[in-house]
């Protein structure tokens, strides 16, 4: 396997709720790794911490106190570090029970720190498109100008007229009609999904090493958004650019991921190549992924007018973690022979076949980790 | 055969944009039809699935048929009853008998309000009841929602999205409706919620004989809980018929678009309608404009059908927007070449 073109290892990243007076957290101890040419999507529900994930990746998550330590190492062709590299010595967790109960960052530390890694990063070698595509567009500047800006300042085209032509030519390959009357087009004056296209032009404008989509089709209507998962498909073929997608629609993961990480309470729970992971005839699975994909109605289930499969109880709140298995309040599998674990120990992500890695006890490779 | 309890004809609703003062003074005002000319009826304990593209006039229907707003024109017959032009007074005894389940979580749930108290209220809007039924409704109410006792201090607030919803469910039955429109009921909720929510809904209707208007934009939960669906396209119904001939032999080539791009999505191979259609359909898939007018079929310029027919006249003839046809089986459709 080629080595990882971004390799997430431990990633923690913390929240503050005023109204609960507690430390959420939000992502915590996670590891992912993405091959060059290689779609990794991650999927869960709202606060599992998949978009937190990629926003710390970016360097995006301003909230305090945010990213609290790990490592995000990115090796393209242009910049080889460590997204986080000396930036644990701003940080101090004091921990009781499973329940934070003080952190101390030195913000403004961290920030100059953090500024100085992500300088010729982030816009330029990781790129994100966003859920609203409206809100991440500058209503007040056509897109022409828009995309015009992002090639003069993160590629080596710098002549006016020359980003002009490239900016054009990006439009053109996200399939907008009419690209040059586009050019002069206000956000405002376009539809979501036009508006999306051209997010995704100016997020591959700047030639990124690794494009993070971060639900890029939720709030579109069914027929815009099969057609951007399309262009993403027919772009990733194209381009063979890495990409992190973070969806909470299993079908556009499946459409267009190669391997998939499921997400629960702040954790990777199970990661593998997406064709093993949802194939529907999966022997290993972890009970949440086994869940998530039956609570959707699938054409067995609306011939027979059946119920669907529900999971019962809330999603996790990642303030006081259970002892044992995140998902353990909520797990349909727990068996009389595995319930002392369950309850007490949280699995670890063990590898149940080669590539395949599922943090359940049910599984007994999990044991080696 | 159940009785007909909700029968809307040639429903109109008409939005007028307002413009600036200049236009106004000169009289010139937008029209915009958010609903252009609907009919359809509801079966007592049956679920209709309205579906369509955001904007198509989906919520507007809802909303019309329960009076929320007043519709331009047309018939609303509520259980034999004509309340299309009915007063707010008149209206008000028959409020509780059709209620509404709104897209939003927290409409309808006053902050300040406990549980508790929300769920009081919406128990005595119409009747007095004594302290000890209110008691007993509550428990029952809370039964019927799968909602835990401990939830009746908390604020809507406290509450996660699924309880939210089961707390909106609750002061809506609270009333004892016979009619529910349900617009959009699972699109704020995650996976995991939305299933107990649709088994919720589905439970409540067989042990309440509750009807249903479902609006939704999810084609697989709509086939799944609707005997009917009619599907929308700016402002009109282009095709209505049983949930299964809809989802697997729809005749509108609409229908076919909204049902093929949910399988286009799940499909792990490259489309390849999208790439040679890229060129002939596009530009064409933005969303549809109420503003630019149409003449003959408002579906003709995003059509596949109409490119691949040589754009036949007859679809764009001003004199022939193509009428609710029927194909037999309660199926209708309003296409020239279904």
């Amino acid at each position: 396997m080629d080595a990882p073109l971004l390799a997430i290892e431990n990633l923690r990243t913390y929240f503050y709720s005023r109204a609960r007076r507690a430390f959420i957290r939000s992502v915590d101890g996670v590891s992912l790794h993405v091959a060059p040419g290689e779609t990794l999507g991650i999927v869960g529900e709202s606060g599992s911490g998949k978009s937190v994930t990629a926003l710390s990746a970016a360097g995006l998550v301003s909230a305090a106190p945010g990213v609290i330590g790990g490592r995000i190492e990115l090796r393209s062709r242009q910049a080889r570090r460590n997204l986080l590299d000396g930036l644990e010595r701003y940080v101090r967790v004091k921990e009781r029970d499973g329940r934070i109960t003080a952190v101390e960052k030195d913000d403004r530390g961290w920030r100059r720190r953090a500024e100085t890694l992500m300088e010729g990063v982030r816009g330029k070698e990781i790129a994100m498109i966003f859920q609203n595509p409206r809100s991440a567009l500058n209503p007040y500047s056509t897109i022409g100008a828009q995309l015009v800006e992002t090639i003069r300042l993160h590629t080596s085209v710098k002549g006016e007229g020359e980003a002009r032509e490239r900016a054009i030519h990006w439009l053109e390959r996200v399939r907008i009609d009419s690209p040059r009357l586009r050019f002069d087009n206000f956000p405002f004056g376009m539809s979501g999904g036009m508006c999306q296209r051209a997010m995704i032009a100016m997020a591959l404008s700047a030639e990124p090493s690794l494009l993070i989509a971060d639900e890029p089709t939720t709030g579109l209507d069914a027929t815009i958004q099969s057609r951007i998962v399309d262009l993403l498909a027919q772009l990733k073929i194209e381009t063979g650019i890495t990409t992190l997608l973070i969806s909470h629609d299993i079908s556009v993961i499946q459409r267009l991921a190669d391997r998939i990480a499921v997400m629960y309470g702040g954790t990777v729970v199970e990661t593998g190549r997406a064709a093993e992971v949802l194939a529907p005839q999966a022997q290993v699975r972890h009970p949440y992924t086994a869940a998530l994909l039956a609570s959707v109605p699938t054409p067995e289930t609306i011939r027979r007018k059946s119920y669907l499969q529900a999971i019962e109880g809330e999603v996790l709140d990642t303030i006081e973690l259970p002892r044992g298995c995140r998902f353990y309040g909520r797990c349909n599998r727990v068996t009389e022979a595995i319930r002392e674990n369950c309850a007490g120990l949280e699995p670890p992500l063990g590898e149940v076949a080669p590539g395949h890695k599922v943090r359940c006890w049910l599984y007994p490779a999990s044991g080696k980790a | 055969m159940s009785r007909t309890i909700l029968d809307v004809t040639d429903l109109r609703k008409d939005y007028s944009q307002r413009r600036g003062l200049i236009s106004m003074l000169a009289g010139r005002q937008r029209v915009i039809p958010a609903v252009d000319g609907v009919s359809f009826y509801l079966r007592e304990n049956e679920t209709v699935g309205l579906v369509g593209e955001s904007g198509c006039g989906k919520t507007t229907i809802g909303r019309t048929v329960l009076r929320l707003t007043d519709p331009s024109s047309g018939r609303i017959v509520f259980d034999g009853r004509d309340i299309t032009r009915l007063s707010r007074a008149e209206l008000r005894p028959l409020r509780r008998e059709m209620q509404m389940i709104f897209q939003d979580l927290d409409a309808g749930l006053n902050p300040k309000m406990r549980v508790h108290a929300i769920l009081r209220e919406a128990l005595t809007v119409y009747e007095r009841p004594s302290d000890a039924e209110i008691a007993r409704r509550i428990r029952e109410l809370l039964e019927q929602v799968n909602l835990k006792g401990s939830k009746l201090a908390n604020f809507p607030s406290q509450l996660s999205g699924g309880e939210k919803r089961r707390v909106g469910i609750a002061r809506v039955l609270a009333v004892r409706p016979r009619l529910i429109v349900a617009d959009e009921p699972t699109s704020a909720l995650d996976v995991s919620i939305q299933a107990q929510v649709v088994n919720l809904l589905r439970d409540l209707q067989k042990h309440l004989g509750l009807t249903y208007l479902f609006i939704s934009h999810d084609l697989p939960v709509v086939e799944l809980v609707s005997q009917k669906v009619a599907v929308m396209y700016l402002g009109r119904i282009v095709e209505m018929g049983l949930a299964e001939s809809i989802a697997h032999q729809p005749l509108h080539p609409y229908t076919r678009i909204l049902w093929s791009s949910l399988a286009d999505k799940r499909s792990t191979e490259v489309n390849l309608y999208a790439r040679s259609g890229a060129t002939a359909a596009r530009g064409t898939w933005g969303v549809f404009d109420f503003e630019q007018p149409v003449s003959g079929c408002r579906f003709a310029p995003r059509c596949p059908l109409y490119q691949d027919k040589g754009r036949p006249a007859v679809c764009t003839d001003p004199a022939s927007e193509p009428p609710l046809r029927d194909v037999g089986k309660g199926h209708v459709v309003a296409c020239h070449f279904a």
